[in-house]
């Protein structure tokens, strides 16, 4: 990961999802739920849901990128 | 003589309670059938403060992330709204995604704009940063680009969480 003043932070293209999934999974647990157990639960179901399908998807378009 | 204790079981059913009173509900209860239509026809004022409560929530919480909630004293909600609206578009920033301006030459641009927009004041806060412009030549700007429209989609999804806390349709 490169950054500083005028030049471009670069991510991967996983990395992005990774900070994606962390981010997005973390406000739809606080959102859908009260405690903070069940957040916590929910956060880490939702940030591996969003990496599986994403790998999964991925694969699945592979043979269509060949 | 004692008085007689009435044995059946019908008789031992209390009789039933009025749930609707002009037009508001009480205990949560479904509104009564043998009550005439009318009693639903003006909304209670209870109901237009609340829309009125949603109407400020859902301002504020476009213009800052996370401020409906705040407004609502969900001071968790709050904090972690802000932040993940602000992390994604710093990051998007970083990366030097493209911020669609509000003038966009096609449709999809426009719909770029909606999306980055959603992010109320991150908006022109990350506008007027970016004075490099963007940079989609590569990649990481290209995912920039999606980051900044997650943002503004996610702090959407943000204040419509708080909008139905507000009408009292979500705890």
């Amino acid at each position: 990961m490169r950054g500083g003043t005028g030049e471009a932070m670069i991510l991967t293209h996983f990395q992005t999802m990774c900070l994606f999934a962390f981010v997005v999974s973390l406000a739809f647990a606080f959102l859908s739920r009260n405690r903070l157990k069940e957040r916590l639960r929910y956060a880490i179901y939702a940030f591996l849901a969003f990496l599986l399908v994403a790998v999964a998807m991925g694969w699945l378009m592979y043979p269509v990128s060949h | 003589m004692p008085e007689e204790i009435p044995t059946s079981p019908e008789a031992q059913v209390p009789e039933a309670q009025p749930v609707f009173d002009g037009g508001e509900p009480l205990l949560h209860d479904e509104p009564s059938a043998a009550l005439p239509p009318s009693s639903f026809s003006e909304p209670p004022a209870s109901s237009r403060s609340h829309w009125f409560l949603a109407v400020i929530v859902a301002i504020i919480g476009w213009t800052l992330p996370g401020g409906g909630h705040l407004l609502l004293r969900r001071w968790a909600r709050a904090l972690v709204s802000f932040c993940a609206v602000a992390v994604l578009v710093f990051a998007g920033y970083k990366m030097r995604g493209n911020i669609f301006p509000p003038h966009g030459t096609d449709a999809f641009d426009f719909l770029g704009f909606l999306a980055d927009a959603g992010a109320g004041i991150f908006y022109p806060l990350a506008k007027a940063a970016q004075t490099a412009g963007p940079d989609v030549s590569r990649a990481a700007g290209d995912y920039g680009t999606r980051l900044l429209a997650t943002a503004g989609v996610l702090n959407v999804l943000i204040l419509l969480d708080a909008v139905q806390i507000a009408l009292g349709e979500k705890n």
